[in-house]
């Protein structure tokens, strides 16, 4: 593959290297939650049956009303992305603005749901108050709130990105410079998107069988 | 006009994006971190020359050992030559203006500072003492002291080395000038660039690893408690996973330096470029298989032992090679001493020894009686300051002209490279025989049958500490005296020996143009 | 470059991806034993690999970009994997609970 220099084709190099830069970064951010799931794995192997008790204490219409909601916003980005490789702002702006709204809507029930649980007195060591299978139950509950919090913080930032980003893009013009920015933040929220999407089977489908 | 005159102000340098200049402000923040490291070591080596434990208390002990490991390992190797050679001499080794990403990477160093202040500040307030590695439970449920603080420190100055790695990759990927193939790169981008893979895939899990563990400690709820249904182990894992792979970010690079070095004063090719670059590789891969040999003791499955042992022996080989390759290039070279030459040597030999030694910790019998003594910090002192810090003072010697313009004393350079290698061999030799003998490591005492060879190893820790203050007299006298050097003072290959001493801001006055082999000492010798 | 993907792709990819999820959740509420976690991450990880297909727009980026984004999950991969043989092969002797000492 020849490297281009800046000078001689600046656009589609400026594109293909932040991309790449952002690629690589996921990566880290791959790795990153790869902690949390390496432990997952541990109490998921080692404690099975007890996992797949304490699992049904999660709300799954909540957690699947949540997934819809982020595949969604991935949607509305992914097309954000698309109008911005043919510089229709406008669009591109609206469509930044469906994304953030979904990605709060995604925070909100997350926050319902953080409230029954502590309500329920699933917080380990903050609030937790139940008897039956505590240990295991406790060890889930701090995969669970540890992922889905660490989740929400990565959210959250996509979220005020978003935001900055449409704000940027009011008023024209529309440089490449800023399709770039479009694409590279819509590979970040296609991630956050993808960790859920493990995330969701990992601590709601468990065990819904009767 | 050079780099360095585009500003003389303060300002100009802590809001700068020239890579150059970012190497030199991370220059001088790890040689303040490294005198920290070093001041830890001196105490424990004055404690350690007599058998009673009378200097200091146990736990003070134990925090200065554990002060001395989070610092040399997060605040001075691992970004040691990357942050420092790396970020001034990659962009110009393949030709380019900056660094893929200026903006994050001047942003790298003030998240290594910021990392620097929360350790400097658990120190102030009272240390940690756990040891720089943390082990649970006793990090999790017992240590008294501010670990949650220290871990912060080390999760921020993470962020510092993967912004650098990504920078790093990304740039090697993106920015070669026209004719600057993957095959015609000096073997220190290679290095580097498989650093920056490490650094970039590892450090994550460390930086969650030390999530679980702060949360661990402030809530207890159990993950690495076996009473509650945690694992111990599971720290381990996810610790050794980074760490191990951090051991070869620390001498990666170092080995890169190396290979500069030993071409330019044999005066001739490296011998087996493309296998040196495989190796290379293959270090930064098989690295991440072995994490298991630091924990064959612990309680770990002794299959699982069985496994991480075998891919131990087998990381072994790609350092071999490239032993043998610099050894070969240095058969029938026309060898000039110089200072940086004294460094490059004294790592090929002392890594090899530590190397080697490390294949007696990788069999697990051996291990059995070796672990946990002086053996073992033998084996690693051999490898981190025997080899990567020797070659990182090599390289700082080799582009100190790039770097500064100006021309050391060397005959100064070769006496200190002579005193500290004196002063390492008899620190850390005796700590070998020490350690097969059973002198375990992280106590403050030790039984008296012991006292001869410590009283040798501290000794010779006061020799080592001359030979590493000699280069900040005479090289901070040559900023100001020393005389001014040439482009190529060194009639060395390599693109950055084309531009002048110091570099322009953009590296180049013209984009170069690249068509020559790499390493061409010695055209009339045809390649093997 | 190319001429960015019609909109069809963008929409057909959403309702593939809404599809799985109900029929992932429908299929969590069957008993289907060692089956169940086996389908449910099956079922993620068609979903994820659409999202990197088609929203990440995968199916058109260099080689090196694919390498990158398989190279992380393989060192993810061997982190489970070998942290595994250890899990997989170490005997544990469950004891009672015990509550552990403290200063």
């Amino acid at each position: 593959m020849s490297v281009a220099a800046p000078e001689i084709r600046p656009a589609a190099w400026r594109e293909q290297t932040v991309s790449l830069g952002m690629w690589v970064f996921l990566a880290t951010e791959l790795m990153f939650f790869g902690g949390i799931f390496m432990g997952y794995l541990y109490l998921r192997t080692q404690f099975a049956g007890e996992v797949a008790q304490a699992s049904r204490h999660t709300h799954e219409w909540l957690g699947t009303l949540n997934t819809a909601i982020l595949l969604t916003s991935s949607f509305s980005m992914a097309l954000a992305v698309r109008f911005s490789q043919l510089a229709r702002r406008e669009t591109v702006q609206r469509l930044l603005w469906v994304t953030a709204a979904l990605g709060a809507a995604f925070l909100a029930v997350k926050f319902i749901e953080y409230a029954m649980e502590w309500h329920e007195g699933l917080v380990p060591g903050l609030h937790f108050t139940i008897v039956e299978n505590a240990r295991t139950t406790a060890l889930f509950f701090f995969l669970y709130f540890l992922a889905t919090g660490v989740h929400a913080l990565h959210l959250t930032i996509g979220i005020i990105t978003v935001l900055w980003l449409s704000w940027r893009l009011r008023k024209p013009p529309f440089p490449d410079a800023r399709a770039d920015d479009v694409e590279v933040l819509g590979l970040y929220w296609h991630f956050v998107d993808a960790v859920w999407i493990f995330l969701y089977p990992l601590f709601y489908l468990v065990s819904l069988a009767s | 006009m050079s780099y360095l005159e585009e500003g003389f102000t303060l300002r100009s340098w802590l809001t700068t994006r020239d890579h150059k200049r970012i190497a030199i402000l991370y220059a001088i923040a790890i040689t303040a971190f490294f005198f920290v490291g070093g001041a830890a070591a001196t105490i424990i080596r004055l404690e350690l020359a007599t058998p009673q434990g009378d200097l200091v208390t146990a736990d003070t002990y134990n925090k200065l050992f554990t002060l001395h490991g989070v610092v040399m390992v997060w605040f001075f190797l691992i970004p040691s030559i990357p942050a420092t050679l790396g970020n001034f001499l990659l962009p110009i080794m393949i030709g380019a203006r900056e660094v893929a990403f200026p903006r994050l990477n001047i942003l790298s160093w003030y998240i290594y500072v910021l990392g620097g202040i929360f350790v400097l500040y658990t120190l102030i307030v009272g240390g940690v003492d756990t040891g720089w590695t943390f082990y649970t439970p006793f990090s999790t449920m017992f240590s008294n002291t501010h670990v949650v603080e220290a871990a912060i420190g080390v999760f921020i100055v993470g962020f510092s080395s993967i912004l650098t790695g990504l920078n790093f990759i990304v740039t090697v990927h993106r920015m070669r000038a026209p004719g600057m193939t993957w095959f015609r790169m000096p073997l220190f981008v290679w290095a580097n660039y498989a650093t920056s893979i490490i650094m970039v895939l590892a450090t994550p899990v460390l930086a969650m690893t030390l999530v679980l563990l702060s949360a661990e400690r402030i809530l207890h709820v159990g993950i690495f408690d076996p009473a509650l249904g945690g694992d111990p182990l599971l720290f381990q894992h996810l610790f050794w996973f980074y760490s191990h792979p951090a051991v070869y970010i620390m001498v990666l690079p170092a080995m890169g330096v190396v290979s500069e070095i030993i071409t330019c004063f044999a005066r001739k090719r490296i011998f087996g470029y493309r296998f040196m670059c495989y190796a290379i590789l293959g270090i930064a891969g098989f690295g991440f298989l072995v994490w298991g040999h630091h924990m064959f003791v612990s309680g770990q499955s002794m299959y699982a032992g069985m496994v991480f042992s075998m891919l131990s022996f087998m990381v072994a080989v790609p350092s071999a090679i490239k032993v043998f390759n610099w050894t070969a290039t240095l058969y029938k070279g026309s060898i000039v001493f110089t200072a940086p030459m004294l460094y490059a040597l004294g790592f090929v030999g002392l890594f090899t020894i530590g190397g080697m030694t490390g294949l007696y910790l990788a069999s697990i019998a051996l291990d059995v009686h070796l672990t946990d003594t002086y053996f073992v910090i033998a084996h690693f002192h051999y490898i981190m300051v025997g080899g990567s810090v020797m070659a990182y003072l090599g390289g700082i010697h080799y582009w100190w002209p790039k770097v500064t313009g100006r021309m050391y004393n060397e005959a100064w350079g070769r006496m200190a490279a002579i005193i500290i290698f004196a002063g390492f061999n008899l620190t850390f030799f005796p700590q070998y025989i020490l350690g097969f003998l059973g002198m375990p490591r992280r106590y403050h005492e030790y039984p008296p049958e012991f006292q001869v060879l410590n009283l040798f190893s501290s000794a010779g820790a006061a020799v080592l500490a001359v030979g590493y203050l000699l280069p900040l007299v005479y090289l901070g006298w040559s900023l100001f005296r020393g005389p001014r050097a040439s482009a190529n003072p060194w009639d060395a290959r390599g693109l950055e020996w084309k531009t002048s001493s110091p570099p322009p801001k953009d590296n180049f006055v013209a984009p170069p143009q690249v068509d020559a082999v790499p390493y061409a000492y010695n055209p009339e010798v045809p390649p093997a | 470059m190319n001429s960015p993907p019609r909109l069809r792709v963008y929409a057909v990819t959403w309702i593939a991806l809404m599809a799985l999820l109900v029929a992932t959740f429908v299929l969590a509420h069957f008993r289907l034993g060692a089956w169940n976690p086996a389908v449910a991450l099956a079922i993620a990880a068609a979903k994820a690999v659409l999202v990197a297909l088609f929203f990440m727009h995968l199916r058109r980026s260099s080689a090196l970009v694919v390498l990158f984004a398989v190279v992380a999950f393989f060192a993810l991969a061997i982190l489970f994997g070998l942290s595994g043989t250890d899990y997989a092969t170490r005997a544990i002797h469950p004891t009672p609970w015990v509550a552990p000492d403290r200063y």
